[in-house]
């Protein structure tokens, strides 16, 4: 795996969404690179022209794009890998979170970390992270790059729900997972997406 | 499939219109909950509330010559997918009897019934339903919220947590045990300004911000025995047994939202990304899973104690509801959620229906107890 996608990766797991951002974009041209009228970019010195009240607590910001613009399909594929890394990453930390969560919790007088069908989450959450990696560090074909996000989007949700509605409070963690989504939902063009 | 009635088209018709002007309202609440004062003489608001107040307890002026009929689940979802195709939480933001009025219809005498609908003339508050408790999620039986004998009365020590409008409810119901066994669990009205010990506070969350979830600390608040409800009442109906009813009705509620969210975000979509790709197969779901509420809420009408179809139904509508969202976003196109606020604000809001009344795993259990004990060939 490249060095950038581990930085990536890394970063978003030991950091925060809005760092590992600032590395998947630390060479790109984003207002040319960007798919759709918005850019989603780290806040760091830059004014949101879109105010959206999750994001911005998570540090990013929404910058718009020229209208007529050349599409750079392969620079597009490379920030949709990097990102993918870094929603991986943020994945990871979450899924650290919510285990720790889970095993301070009981019901039955068991840690809820130990039922089944938790166990289960984790290890199809895992297996997925796995696979997913192999996907972005191989793959760059613009659907098969649209289906990763959507995979993405869905692991997160399920990290999201181990933290039960704990994890539907603003400020914890798991807003990072919600952020995720709606950055990539900027960043990746799904058009030809079915249900 | 079911066929709705006359009666049963009105109630949607009206509840569709009523949800046309419920979405207009939703930003502005989504932007600044507590800002409710442009809100409170909305025409919904107050078809919301009346509809759900029984006629006797009506204020002079009201305009509504009909109320829902409690007893009919069926026609409480054929209102709530209509009313959460428009906007869910601006429906959860309308100060109305919602949950609690279910609870106290059960449970109240007259002279509560008469107090609890009186607080709520004039559409300026809100009710509570303080059941959840933060280490036990919806689980009513794992209740730890104590009620402490206190000369003639009691007093409230625990906590509550994810309570929709308690930071900023007028009167509602609280849960407590007495002691240790099912049946010990009671419910109080309470008046929140009216008692000491109580401490309200609203939880900053991700979506669905209109329902202003809170937590609440009860610290010896004084319960007489005016307030504890179900006391004219057998000792098995007091309590769990009403709690377990009104679960019941709001879990296949909270479908219901689910199916009507999924619905607009469907049509929102086909409206204004015209030929998006999957719009018919997403509308196809929403309208299946409407089917399946519609049905299962008639089955609750017909045996309010079997579960099994509404645990179903609440496990695909949430489910489908949070795949519908999914979808929209990306056959929005790229920053489709930037440009399209709304449907940014639904993706948020369908995220809530997983945890309300029961997550997707406490619903698995219900399904498969359900499959065993023959409920679901019953």
């Amino acid at each position: 795996m490249s060095t950038v996608m581990l930085r990536c990766e890394r970063t978003g797991r030991e950091e925060s969404l809005a760092a590992g951002l600032a590395v998947a974009l630390s060479d790109v041209d984003v207002m040319a690179t960007a798919p759709g009228g918005y850019a989603a970019v780290p806040a760091t010195d830059r004014d949101t022209e879109f105010v959206n009240g999750l994001a911005e607590r998570e540090g990013i910001a929404f910058i718009a794009c020229p209208a007529d613009r050349a599409p750079d399909t392969y620079r597009l594929a490379e920030v949709s890998r990097r990102l993918a890394a870094v929603r991986l990453g943020v994945i990871r930390r979450s899924l650290d979170l919510a285990v720790e969560h889970l095993s301070g919790r009981e019901s039955g007088g068991e840690p809820l970390v130990r039922k089944q069908m938790i166990t289960a989450t984790i290890a199809d959450v895992m297996a997925e992270v796995e696979m997913l990696r192999a996907y972005a560090t191989s793959q760059s074909d613009p659907a098969a790059l649209a289906e990763l996000h959507t995979r993405l989007d869905e692991v997160g949700w399920e990290v999201t729900t181990l933290f039960g509605a704990a994890g539907y409070i603003a400020d914890h963690p798991a807003r990072a997972l919600y952020v995720s989504a709606i950055v990539a939902s900027v960043w990746i063009d799904r058009e030809g997406v079915t249900p | 499939m079911i066929e709705l009635d006359k009666g049963m088209r009105a109630i949607r018709d009206m509840a569709r219109q009523g949800g046309e002007e419920l979405r207009t309202r939703a930003l502005s609440i989504d932007a600044d909950p507590d800002d409710m004062a442009p809100h409170f003489d909305s025409p919904v608001f107050a078809l919301v509330r009346q509809s759900k107040t029984p006629l006797e307890f009506r204020e002079p002026g009201d305009h509504l010559k009909w109320s829902l009929d409690s007893d009919s689940c069926l026609a409480d979802v054929v209102g709530m997918v209509e009313l959460g195709r428009g906007d869910a939480a601006t429906l959860f933001a309308c100060p109305s009897p919602a949950l609690a009025g279910v609870f106290v219809d059960l449970l109240g005498d007259a002279e509560q019934k008469q107090r609890f609908y009186t607080r709520l003339h004039g559409g300026r508050t809100w009710t509570f339903f303080a059941m959840t408790e933060p280490d036990h999620g919806s689980d009513a039986t794992a209740i730890t919220t104590r009620l402490d004998k206190d000369g003639d009365g009691y007093r409230l020590h625990g906590a509550k947590r994810y309570v929709g409008n308690a930071a900023r409810g007028g009167i509602g119901v609280v849960f407590g045990r007495t002691g240790r066994s099912a049946l010990s669990i009671r419910a109080a009205l309470i008046e929140p300004d009216a008692v000491t010990g109580w401490t309200a506070t609203r939880l900053d969350t991700v979506g669905l911000r209109g329902a202003c979830l809170s937590e609440i600390r009860l610290d010896g608040v004084p319960v007489t025995r005016d307030m504890l409800l179900g006391e004219h009442l057998p000792t098995t109906r007091r309590g769990i047994w009403g709690a377990v009813k009104t679960f019941n009705n709001m879990r296949i509620q909270v479908a219901a939202a689910a199916v009507g969210t999924a619905l607009g975000i469907a049509e929102y979509v086909e409206e204004h990304r015209k030929g998006a790709p999957g719009a018919a197969l997403a509308l196809a779901r929403a309208d299946a899973a409407r089917e399946l509420v519609y049905e299962a809420a008639a089955r609750i009408d017909r045996d309010p104690d079997r579960g099994y179809l509404s645990s179903a139904a609440k496990l695909g509508a949430t489910r489908m509801a949070v795949r519908v969202a999914r979808w929209a976003t990306g056959a929005m196109g790229p920053a489709g959620l930037i440009e399209h606020p709304l449907l940014e604000k639904w993706t948020r809001d369908v995220c809530a229906f997983e945890f309300m009344d029961g997550t997707t795993n406490i619903q698995r259990l219900h399904v498969a107890r359900g499959l065993q004990t023959g409920d679901a060939d019953a």
